[in-house]
């Protein structure tokens, strides 16, 4: 298989067919969270897509150059890949404060929220160590940094493309008549459920 | 001690983590799909949930205010590798099938969030029951959840090898509640009734105390 279709693959394994928010539940938290508004959910996808890179990188080298020469990798991984996000996200946050206001504004109050969001840590879990979501590409046990990259930047873009389009709609049910019981997370909950039927659709695509 | 039951049962009830809070979902909808599946990932939740309510309190006064978010982590995140490891050698089956959600128990807002909001205020015994509370509300919705989809989803109820509960023969399981969809669906069914009996108990209570 050549590298592009290698690459084509992982890209769109990771934003379509495994979508991460709506085939795999990860990263629930900030979908039901800030999805209220279009304004934050695009924020809060610029946000995931820098962070994710930023992660993806600094756990893939780790993993490779530390953790699994000295052989500590199964049972340190954990603390050490939640610190290293933790941290990262803690410097990013302050650069960009002084670097950057006009991205600050655009998404630094995200940042502090993203250290806890499952699918940072889930997506460089997996672009360091490989095997968690048993994706059904033909690539060997362990990716190479620009296979781990491509795959971070398809899942990011997932992410975001999920929680706008789930945005959208949810901006429309704000004005929609809903019984009294279902009004706010109960509705949104079946309205994920139906856009998650959608992405259903995916699986199967070029034999993923 | 009637301080301890009443921080147990605010976990179990009117603050339950997912029904109400709506914090920690993603594994909850994920791996609900088999009941042994959300019985093992409850304990574990439940385990990391208390423990690491009682070693942040026993602490409290030690760790630091600016640095407490990272300390909570390191805190967290080696009980759940004490999970990990043991679930990967006493139940390596049920280990393979949750697979990244035991990890990912590390970074589930529930545990973050009652250390922050609840132990790291208050002492040891009540945060334990705070923990245990939590653990075991989370515990109880996952295991239901996860009852309504395997027995309606494949029309029986296993429990390893053993079938616990069988529906009739004419039964056509709608593979829908097995597959990701059925999860939200049914979730916002549960939110919604359990919105139903908050609100009916609560409206029990204003009316006995109109009574007196």
């Amino acid at each position: 298989m050549s590298t592009v279709t290698q690459f084509a693959l992982l890209f769109i394994g990771g934003a379509l067919i495994n979508n991460i928010l709506l085939t795999r539940f990860i990263g629930l938290c900030p979908f039901f969270g800030v999805s209220g508004n279009m304004e934050t959910s695009l924020g809060m996808s610029l946000a995931v897509v820098f962070v994710m890179m930023m992660a993806s990188t600094a756990t893939w080298t780790v993993w490779e150059f530390v953790l699994e020469p000295l052989g500590v990798g199964d049972f340190l991984y954990i603390p050490a890949f939640i610190l290293i996000i933790a941290s990262l996200v803690q410097f990013v946050e302050m650069y960009l404060r002084k670097a950057s206001p006009v991205l600050y504004r655009a998404m630094g109050i995200f940042l502090p929220l993203i250290t806890t969001n499952c699918a940072v840590l889930a997506t460089a879990t997996e672009a360091a160590k490989p095997g968690f979501f048993k994706l059904n590409i033909p690539i060997g046990a362990s990716l190479s940094l620009g296979q781990a990259l491509i795959y971070t930047l398809g899942v990011s873009i997932g992410f975001g493309f999920a929680l706008i389009t789930f945005a959208a709609l949810r901006e429309r049910l704000e004005l929609s008549p809903v019984p009294r019981l279902f009004k706010g997370s109960p509705i949104a909950f079946i309205t994920a459920g139906l856009l998650s039927l959608a992405y259903v659709g995916f699986s199967g695509w070029f034999g993923l | 001690m009637k301080d301890l039951v009443k921080a147990f049962r605010q976990g179990v009830g009117i603050e339950n983590p997912l029904t109400v809070l709506m914090i920690g979902l993603c594994a909850v909808l994920a791996v609900s799909t088999q009941l042994q599946n959300a019985v093992f990932m409850g304990i574990a939740v439940t385990f990391v949930a208390t423990m690491s309510s009682v070693l942040v309190s026993l602490f409290r006064k030690l760790i630091p205010n600016e640095v407490r978010i990272p300390v909570f982590i390191v805190v967290i995140a080696s009980f759940v590798t004490i999970v990990d490891l043991v679930m990967k050698a006493f139940v390596p089956g049920i280990y393979q099938v949750l697979g990244i959600w035991i990890p990912l128990i590390v970074v589930n807002c529930m545990i973050l969030g009652r250390a922050e909001a609840f132990a790291y205020h208050n002492r040891l015994l009540l945060s334990a029951a705070d923990g245990l509370g939590m653990g075991v509300g989370y515990w109880l919705v996952m295991v239901l959840l996860a009852t309504i989809r395997e027995l309606f989803g494949t029309g029986k109820l296993m429990w390893f090898e053993t079938t616990l509960v069988s529906l009739p023969a004419g039964y056509a399981p709608p593979s829908i509640l097995l597959l990701f969809p059925g999860a939200f669906l049914v979730f916002g069914f549960m939110i919604a009734g359990s919105r139903w009996l908050n609100e009916r108990s609560a409206a029990r209570a204003e009316a006995r105390a109109c009574r007196r």
